[in-house]
């Protein structure tokens, strides 16, 4: 008997061996696998990447940032500009303000057929800003103070601005929403706490076509499970050429592969594979002459080591650049990585019109055990017989956090502990799970010597937030702000104020490369690398371009092609 | 028995009471409230941001305020908001608790048609053929991860011979093709992670079915009821595997309180639009309304279950009172 079963269990290793090919997917149907959870898509609320991921191919805003890191416009006619004279500033009870027409094309409508108006950008504005709507950021909605409709064309608006910020027309979170469906849903529910968001037809009805103004609407939704799209037939511009796609959600990435292979999806979305998977199924997808691309795309999501500046020993400036000399980040690249991801110079990336390279702004930081051996030298702390460096009988001992679970991040902690080990640096990992570690010690500033994890960014985004000296989190400013390493920097902060208000492209780098050159002198923060992006898609799909910012590819589907 | 069971009903709803009162109270403990969560993933939130969401979301206020609040809605049959889905709890809920008791279920009473009979075989037979292959499969059943073996499943199935799906609830539009299509197109979807449930309960109830049919084949009734002439069926059936239900009918009754738990990793693995991930999700990002509604569902069940239980004691064994 045991015999028949081994022979069986043979037979079926055997033909094991033979896999079947699947058919190239074509415009009829396009499945796209991600293994991050979606909510409902109301523009006003939704949080999620997966739900932005996915807003992008059935609504469109003003402007939008394109991959090449250009604003272009969208719904909008032109972006209103102080040269064109489509904005200008003007002064309101000794404050500057400013006023910018906006003209929405004439072809704009929702899925209904009823044409998007400027009447859609106030609903979406009074609905955002009331107290009992549960917007996360209010600021983006707020920044706009009033909205004027041109009475003689209700496609042509003025939007006065709070403050006379260069970056007024970025209103590429600044969706509209049907008036005609959501304002009578508004106005029955605004006295309750939340009863927007729960009544909203983008909760009760999210298949009506009306709620969609871009390349296609949603026809089948199922929370936790897929969202289908069919094309919009009222879209304002060219019909995209396939005729029906599926995002699928595979929570466990592990089996991401798998469900590629068999058939159940035809790509895999950027919000999908952990690098070290991506680039095992790079290898294979080569080696087995497999019909996919992976791509890997460097993006604006800064990882890093936040220092803990009121920490005794990170104090001193010396010890800080010591650290960041001890590390060899381009061979740490290239063992864990591959060179799939680029070493990080500073908080800006290279896909940053702001970025800077040149040694005569920046401090860049050359692997030296040397130069680290210098610095900690001149700041006292001595090599001694264990291998370790000793000040005043302490050890040279630094805690160092970070999410515990993930794969990357752990593996690149071992490796720089041994290089610092190398450099007579004790590193004591102390992990804690994702909720406990952000939730609590970050946000808290409860950490102990050196934290690491990563910033997600969009190009020409002000450092406000991580570097500003009153963005340090505590009690009085309710935990807000992320300058959890405590650094502050008078030049800093006066560059910052500077910037927001700067409306020439080239003083305001200026500002940003002085914010850097003190950010690489004074090390708050050790720069890892930059990340990369990943995808997976068939070798058919054409005019497919992945973004590396948080304006996802999806906002050209209607220009994706399987033929 | 009317008594016992109103008396135990009672208990059982002021067990669900303090115990939710408990849950939430630790919940609220656990580092972190949904807007520290959103906090720490956008860097444009402001403090006014955080104070007027920590009032809209009533998390400025104590924790017995907050049960309070939560406890009255739910007794008006509002069971509130998924704060990370931005959808009433019923309408996330209420299909996914529905699909997981379909997996769970199926993949018990099938786990308990194949593993009782294989047990009670080979307490028959110890040390036969049949017991040494029964206990092989038990024990590597109970060995394998579950999440390993539903790997393989879908390398096996669904890559390398293409039956089955990978991965899924249904073929999407498939409800709309008619109930028989329906029903057919979801039994597909379900085969792969019946199976790989199924496999690890198996082996776990065969092995105890089989130790308890030992032990009660042991007894002198048994002697007794053989010397008195009773057929071998009347035997193994009637007096055998009756005086062996005791041990199993706890067992199965702890199992069946987990109908609405969820399998977490199967249904991960197999992206099955269960409640099991849901109900981690919700732990994780404190989504308090949906992880509290699961706690006491899953709380009502271990209850409701020992229970069933205890009064399906007094039917196997007539010695079992209800005094």
């Amino acid at each position: 008997m045991l015999k028949k079963f081994a022979k069986g269990l043979c037979l079926v290793a055997g033909l094991g061996l033979s896999t079947q090919a699947v058919a190239a997917p074509t415009n009829a149907e396009l499945k796209i696998g991600i293994s991050q959870e979606f909510e409902t898509m109301n523009p006003l609320i939704m949080s999620m990447s997966a739900s932005a991921y996915m807003y992008r191919m059935v609504g469109r805003s003003l402007v939008v940032l394109t991959p090449d890191g250009k604003w272009v416009t969208q719904l909008a006619k032109e972006i209103p500009s102080l040269e064109k004279g489509t904005a200008k500033i003007i002064e309101e009870g000794g404050k500057k303000k400013i006023v910018a027409n906006w003209e929405i094309i004439e072809s704009a409508k929702w899925g209904d057929g009823k044409p998007v108006i400027c009447q859609d950008f106030i609903t979406s504005h009074t609905i955002a800003t009331s107290p009992t709507v549960s917007v996360g950021e209010k600021e983006q909605w707020t920044q706009v103070e009033k909205i004027d409709i041109d009475p003689k064309n209700p496609k042509k608006c003025t939007f006065k601005y709070e403050k006379a910020k260069w970056d007024f027309f970025t209103l590429a979170q600044f969706f509209p929403v049907p008036t005609h469906l959501e304002k009578p849903v508004f106005d029955k529910y605004s006295k309750q706490k939340e009863g927007y968001e729960k009544n909203s037809n983008y909760v009760r009805n999210p298949t009506n076509p009306g709620l969609y103004n871009g390349p296609y609407v949603i026809s089948d939704v199922k929370l936790g499970s897929h969202v289908a799209f069919a094309p919009n037939p009222n879209f304002y511009g060219k019909q995209p050429n396939i005729k029906k796609v599926i995002v699928k959600l595979i929570p466990n990435t592990g089996t991401m592969e798998a469900n590629l292979r068999s058939g159940t999806i035809d790509m895999i979305s950027t919000l999908g594979l952990d690098l070290d998977q991506a680039l095992a199924f790079d290898k294979k997808a080569k080696a087995e002459k497999l019909a996919f691309d992976t791509h890997f795309v460097p993006s604006v999501t800064y990882e890093h080591i936040d220092l803990r500046l009121d920490n005794p020993i990170l104090k001193d400036v010396n010890v800080r650049k010591a650290l960041l000399y001890s590390i060899n980040r381009d061979d740490l690249v290239k063992a864990l990585f591959e060179n799939k991801q680029q070493v990080a110079l500073h908080n800006v990336s290279p896909k940053d019109p702001w970025f800077t390279a040149d040694p005569k702004i920046i401090t860049v930081y050359r692997y030296s055990k040397r130069e680290a051996g210098k610095l900690l030298d001149a700041a006292g702390w001595a090599m001694g017989k264990d291998g370790y460096r000793y000040k005043d009988g302490k050890k040279l001992s630094i805690v160092f956090q970070t999410t515990a679970g993930n794969k990357t991040r752990e593996l690149v902690q071992v490796y720089l502990q041994n290089q610092w080990k190398q450099a007579g640096i004790e590193v004591l990992i102390k992990n804690e799970p994702a909720r406990v570690f952000f939730g609590d010690t970050m946000s808290k500033r409860k950490f102990e010597g050196m934290a690491l994890f990563a910033w997600v960014s969009s190009p020409e985004n002000s450092p406000r937030s991580t570097v500003y000296s009153k963005a340090i989190p505590n009690n009085s400013n309710g935990w807000s702000g992320q300058n959890y390493h405590g650094w502050t920097n008078a030049t800093v902060d006066k560059d910052l104020e500077a910037l927001d208000l700067e409306f020439s492209a080239k003083k305001r780098a200026d500002l940003v490369h002085e914010i850097l050159k003190l950010y690489t002198a004074e090390v708050p923060v050790l720069p890892l690398y930059y990340r990369s992006d990943i995808s997976v898609t068939p070798k058919n799909l054409k005019n497919y371009k992945m973004a590396g910012h948080q304006f996802y590819e999806t906002n050209n589907i209607e220009d994706w092609n399987l033929n | 028995m009317t008594t016992f069971i109103t008396r135990r009903i009672l208990q059982t709803l002021a067990v669900i009471v303090i115990l939710s009162y408990v849950c939430f109270y630790l919940m609220s403990l656990m580092p972190g409230d949904p807007v520290d969560m959103m906090v720490a993933s956008n860097p444009k939130i402001t403090a006014e941001d955080v104070a007027r969401l920590k009032s809209l979301y009533g998390l400025d206020q104590p924790v017995y305020k907050r049960y309070a609040s939560w406890m009255g809605s739910i007794v008006q049959g509002d069971l509130g908001y998924s704060r990370t889905y931005r959808v009433p709890v019923q309408e996330l809920m209420g299909p996914r608790l529905w699909n997981t008791f379909l997996l769970s279920a199926i993949s018990l009473i099938l786990s308990i048609a194949i593993a009782v009979p294989l047990g009670v075989l080979s307490a028959l037979k110890p040390g036969s053929k049949t017991d040494y292959v029964v206990n092989l499969f038990s024990f590597g059943g109970i060995s394998i991860p579950s999440f390993w073996l539903a790997i393989v499943l879908i390398i096996l199935f669904a890559v390398k011979f293409p039956l089955l799906p990978a991965g899924g609830t249904q073929t999407i539009g498939a409800e709309n093709m008619g109930f028989w299509a329906d029903i057919k197109d979801r039994s597909i979807y379900l085969i792969l992670p019946v199976l790989s449930l199924s496999i690890q309960q198996i082996g776990r109830f065969s092995r105890f079915t089989r130790s308890t049919m030992l032990e009660a084949m042991r007894n002198d009734f048994i002697r007794t009821a053989r010397a008195k002439g009773l057929s071998r069926s009347t035997v193994i059936w009637q007096h055998g595997f009756r005086n062996a239900l005791i041990p199993l009918i706890t067992i199965l009754a702890l199992s069946f309180s987990g109908l609405f738990s969820g399998a977490i990793l199967t249904e991960t693995v197999f992206a099955y639009q269960g409640v099991g991930k849901l109900v981690y999700d919700s732990i994780i990002g404190n989504d308090y309304n949906v992880a509290m509604i699961s706690f006491v569902i899953s709380v009502s069940m271990v209850l409701l279950m020992n229970l069933v239980a205890d009064i399906l004691y007094g039917f196997a064994d007539p010695r079992i009172s209800y005094q």
